[in-house]
């Protein structure tokens, strides 16, 4: 168990660049096609999966030694519907016209493979604390990378930023089209790449 | 087999503890929930009548909900009205029942509060206790009336009909000559970028100021939107002094008889708005017209 | 003899029971068919000729939506076709032919003689409204390209064109089941007992069942076949496809043929969009592609071009 000798901080920060779940893990890619138009829809859906990955996380570490390992997969399944649920009642009651913009994706946080996989991997093998960090690491890393398209569609595409006009002209309407969005993710990780490949031809210079 | 059972055990165990959070969770945010619609939904109309924080309104303007109804007794259909009234110096309802040409057929008083009456179920049920059981009611539609001390100042229907992709759903604010005081739009799954441009302000505001007359053949024009016309529309985000007051109502009655400029490449988006603006506002009046001649001729004392 | 009566019995039963149905079809004998037609007109299909000077008469149609029986939709303009027995009405204001519309019509003469009243109904048949939901689920929003569901396992089982198609078909199956159950208990069970905010979690067990349903018979009944498929079931709960379908047609109340047809293009639709993305890939692998867009990146990029060209079918809708 390697991640055991990691500290919090270390826990922390592993969401957030080196196993980012959409740049890196390249999980959860619904949303980030989807609604990743605005920074505004980003860092909302980016706060409820990070909401429900905490809880989530938290819940299954409390409860690790009573769960019987051959209903291992039903009650994290069960344990993160119930969170959902949750969230989604709190949004559509407290901030319901942000709600409306997120359409289903608020529910189909249910589905996501990358919540189930860190329950599977990490919350239940460790304390209540390690996996709190964990899961807020990759709740952030998450909202980040949503945050990150964000940001990029909705100054490319309306040439504003959370709303606020930026550049006082519109430069590629193409952007903020719903199909827009795989081009976004797709060239966003072959930039990703393409640091990678420069990064590793320089160290191998040095040497 | 006692493997078994400590699964089923297990099972049963955290599904009920499931359950409870999820309970808690539903009662605890459901009247936050119905709140919060209201409140937004107070918002809208103050702000379709041009009411904001900056300008507040003023302590005489109530809000009046008129609901029609549908009903069947046997095969005829009748049109009834819940309207407020005033009885035992308390606000309260009245059901008008006309037939389908819009004669007078009776009125029935309903016992039900104002508050009760904003509820789709309360109010079926105070129906159902006036009707009687043959008679069979489908809701229709709910016109809010706004009146500032006697004087009426506007209607306000929500309504929705079909868009592009799924339903679009509006609240349209007319005067009480039928003219477009405002236009918001509450609901839809337009495309971004693309139909969804239909809240944008340069789209709504189109529709403000136009004429009954006009509303009756409005359409969308395929041709692009002038720029001093957008600005114009737009004029709620500038700051002081960009046009002058002379300006202002030169641009208004420059485009008062336009029809409505499409939003490019969303041409059917913009056409059902218009369309379904149009068709409310046709059926409104004809509607508001009958409702108000049989209550004048029967003297029923409405409150708007 | 009494075998003779008994076929005749029969015979006239039959004819009947044929008159009859056609008879269902618009409520009334004279008149044989009553359709919408280009979204625009109604198209009125008598059984004889009718007379002209009635039937060019303004006044004896009454049309209006059946939500709305007050509102009387004006008539601009009528035609009598040549034989005069079909006669199509046109309006002033569109048609809003999602809508059921009745029509009304005074007493109709032919060669002079009475036929009576009619009040018929005018609406699109709901064989046309599955077709229409179940082209809408497949192509106009496709769950991948338009709606951006299920990428994950999209990505993941779009290399090879036989893993794409084994992948399209067991997810077919299974959803198809899954929103069949998930249906019966929104409509009979949360709907009624108001326990709609249990969506969720109902929704993902069901999925989670029927995989495991689908996974236990097609190990019995067809190990073969089990063999093939069976390693794409557990991928299947993954798919977010499979938990949006039953929250789609709970939003919308559908009904249960209405549901099967939304589920039954879901699948499909999944199917033609794996099966068009696994011949690019293949394609692809040929191809000189820079080394930093190698993998999912160009995949994306091909995706997306995938969903630029169904944006082709958004607005199409079937009369």
């Amino acid at each position: 168990m390697a991640a055991r000798t990691k500290t919090n901080k270390e826990l922390f920060f592993n969401g957030i660049l080196n196993e980012n779940p959409i740049f890196r893990l390249a999980l959860s890619m619904c949303p980030a096609v989807g609604i990743s138009t605005t920074v505004m829809n980003g860092l909302l859906l980016g706060m409820a999966v990070l909401f429900v990955q905490v809880f989530s996380s938290c819940t299954i570490a409390l409860i690790k030694d009573y769960i019987h390992p051959r209903i291992r997969i039903p009650t994290y399944t069960l344990t993160i519907a119930t969170w959902v649920t949750v969230i989604d009642l709190v949004l559509a009651a407290y901030v319901p016209v942000a709600y409306k913009a997120m359409g289903i994706f608020v529910k189909l946080i249910v589905a996501f493979a990358i919540i189930t996989m860190r329950l599977e991997m990490f919350a239940s093998k460790n304390s209540v604390t390690a996996s709190f960090c964990d899961g807020l690491g990759m709740g952030l890393g998450f909202m980040f990378a949503m945050m990150t398209l964000g940001f990029v569609r909705e100054l490319l595409g309306m040439g504003t930023v959370l709303g606020y006009d930026v550049l006082g002209f519109c430069p590629l309407l193409f952007f903020v089209l719903p199909s827009a969005g795989f081009f976004v993710v797709g060239l966003m990780m072959a930039m990703f790449n393409y640091i990678e490949i420069v990064y590793n031809r320089r160290k191998k210079v040095k040497r | 087999m006692k493997e078994i059972l400590r699964i089923t055990i297990a099972l049963t165990l955290s599904c009920l503890i499931a359950a409870t959070v999820m309970g808690l969770a539903f009662v605890m945010t459901a009247k936050a929930k119905k709140h919060n619609e209201d409140l937004y939904m107070q918002e809208t109309m103050l702000g379709l009548l041009g009411y904001s924080k900056a300008r507040p309104a003023p302590s005489d303007l109530r809000f009046y909900g008129v609901y029609r109804y549908i009903i069947a007794d046997g095969d005829r259909r009748f049109l009834g009205y819940m309207v407020p009234v005033k009885r035992g110096g308390e606000q309260n309802y009245a059901l008008v029942v006309m037939d389908l040409k819009g004669r007078f057929v009776e009125t029935m008083d309903l016992s039900i509060s104002p508050e009760a009456a904003g509820d789709a179920p309360e109010r079926e049920k105070a129906l159902r206790v006036a009707l009687g059981p043959p008679k069979a009611v489908t809701y229709g539609d709910t016109t809010i009336i706004a009146k500032r001390g006697e004087r009426r100042l506007a209607y306000l229907l929500p309504g929705s009909f079909p868009g592009f992709k799924t339903f679009i759903s509006i609240m349209l604010a007319l005067d009480p000559s039928f003219k477009v005081l405002g236009l918001e739009i509450m609901e839809h799954e337009e495309d971004p970028g693309l139909g969804a441009e239909i809240e944008e302000e340069y789209f709504k505001h189109q529709f403000k100021g136009k004429t009954f007359e006009r509303i009756k053949t409005i359409d969308v024009v395929r041709e692009p939107l002038p720029e001093q016309y957008k600005k114009y529309l737009e004029r709620s985000t500038w700051q002081e002094g960009a046009f002058t007051e002379e300006e202002i109502e030169e641009i208004g009655r420059t485009y008062e008889d336009k029809d409505i400029y499409a939003i490019t490449g969303a041409t059917i988006s913009s056409k059902s708005v218009s369309d379904g603006v149009r068709n409310m506002t046709k059926r409104f009046s004809y509607r508001m017209g009958s409702l108000d001649r049989v209550i004048a001729s029967q003297g029923v004392e409405v409150l708007f | 003899m009494k075998e003779r009566m008994r076929h005749l019995t029969l015979t006239g039963l039959l004819l009947v029971a044929i008159l009859v149905s056609v008879g269902c079809d618009t409520g009334h004998r004279f008149v044989k068919k009553t359709e919408f037609k280009d979204g625009e007109t109604i198209v009125i299909t008598f059984a004889g000729p009718v007379d002209e000077a009635w039937a060019k008469e303004k006044a004896n149609y009454a049309v209006y939506e059946e939500p709305d029986p007050d509102i009387l939709l004006p008539i601009k303009e009528i035609r009598l076709s040549p034989d005069r027995t079909k006669v199509t009405l046109s309006f002033d204001d569109g048609l809003n032919t999602r809508q059921a519309h009745v029509l009304k019509t005074k007493e109709m003469l032919s060669e002079g003689r009475s036929q009576g009243t009619a009040v018929l109904t005018v609406k699109k048949l709901y064989f046309g409204l599955l077709l229409s939901i179940f082209i809408g689920a497949m192509l106009v929003n496709n769950f991948v390209f338009t709606k951006y569901l299920g990428l994950c396992v999209f990505f993941g089982t779009s290399q090879r064109k036989s893993t794409a198609v084994g992948m399209g078909i067991t997810f077919t199956i299974v959803i198809v089941f899954a929103a069949m159950m998930a249906w019966a208990l929104y409509q009979f069970v949360l709907k009624p007992f108001q326990l709609t905010f249990l969506n969720i979690v109902v929704f993902i067990g069901l999925v989670s069942l029927s995989v495991q349903a689908v996974d236990t018979i097609l190990r019995k009944v067809n190990p073969a076949l089990f063999k093939a498929f069976g390693v794409y079931l557990v991928l299947v709960i993954a798919n977010c496809i499979a938990i949006a379908v039953p929250l789609i047609l709970a939003d919308n109340e559908y009904t249960g043929p209405e549901s099967f047809m939304l589920a039954l293009g879901a699948g499909l639709g999944f199917l033609v969009a794996l099966f068009l993305m696994s011949s690019a890939r293949e394609r692809l692998e040929l191809a000189n592609v820079p080394p930093s867009f190698r993998g999912l990146p160009i995949a994306f990029i091909v995706a997306g071009l995938f969903a630029l060209a169904f944006l082709g079918f958004s607005g199409m809708s079937i009369h």
